[in-house]
């Protein structure tokens, strides 16, 4: 009867837009790595003397803060709406 | 042959060996003294990135939903290219320095792994690779 009952569901060929504990974990990792690499380019910016390295620098900072944006956006609640929405079972 | 002869962001004194020559640029001039200097900061900036590839490498391995998969396999990738520049900007500045292999040698190794390809298990030539980019992947959609 269960067994039945389970073939007869769609299988999943890759796993639901949900974040696991897993996912959470990583990326409340990753946006501290981010957050400090942007801090620490920032600063090093503000002691260059040389105006290419002060540049490439800066620039680094400025793709830290976007990587730690791309991060955060996984963590929004509007993506979580998203995923409450299509998969509400598992949010009980 | 000694492998380990790039003074990757070292301060080692370039030395060839055999008659090497070097390939290097004129040394930006920084202070050599115990003050943390622009070369150290791109340094230290470098060691960081290459410390976030890490990171990031094992994380796109472990994410679940594709999405993420994509946007971190993105940052993975981004964070190579930041490397990448880093790398160059160093070599611009003469702050690295490298060293020809001896073309025998090159000529050697080619020989040598040319002849391996009898061993290839299979003989078919696929007529895509699958996983040319890695991006935009859906799981056996092929």
């Amino acid at each position: 009867m269960y067994q039945n009952q389970y073939s007869q569901q769609k299988r999943m060929n890759q796993p639901p837009r949900v974040l696991s504990t897993k996912d959470d974990a990583y990326l409340t990792d990753a946006l501290s790595w981010e957050l400090l690499a942007a801090k620490k380019a920032h600063s090093f910016a503000s002691q260059c003397s040389d105006q290419q390295v002060k540049h490439q620098v800066e620039q680094l900072c400025q793709l830290h803060q976007q990587h730690y944006n791309i991060l955060l956006n996984h963590l929004s609640p509007y993506q979580q709406d998203y995923e409450n929405q299509t998969y509400p079972h598992f949010h009980n | 042959m000694n492998n380990n002869r790039g003074s990757y962001g070292g301060y080692q004194p370039s030395y060839g060996g055999s008659g090497s020559p070097t390939i290097k640029n004129p040394s930006t001039y920084v202070q050599k003294g115990t003050e943390f200097n622009d070369r150290d900061r791109l340094n230290d900036m470098l060691a960081t990135e290459k410390w976030l590839t890490d990171g990031f490498n094992v994380f796109v391995r472990e994410t679940s939903h594709q999405e993420l998969h994509q946007d971190v396999l993105r940052i993975l990738n981004e964070t190579h290219h930041a490397c990448r520049d880093i790398f160059n900007l160093m070599f611009e500045k003469g702050w690295y320095s490298l060293h020809p292999e001896q073309p025998s040698n090159i000529a050697d190794h080619f020989q040598k792994f040319s002849g391996y390809q009898s061993q290839f298990p299979s003989h078919s030539t696929p007529s895509y690779n699958q996983y040319q980019s890695g991006v935009g992947q859906h799981p056996r959609d092929y």
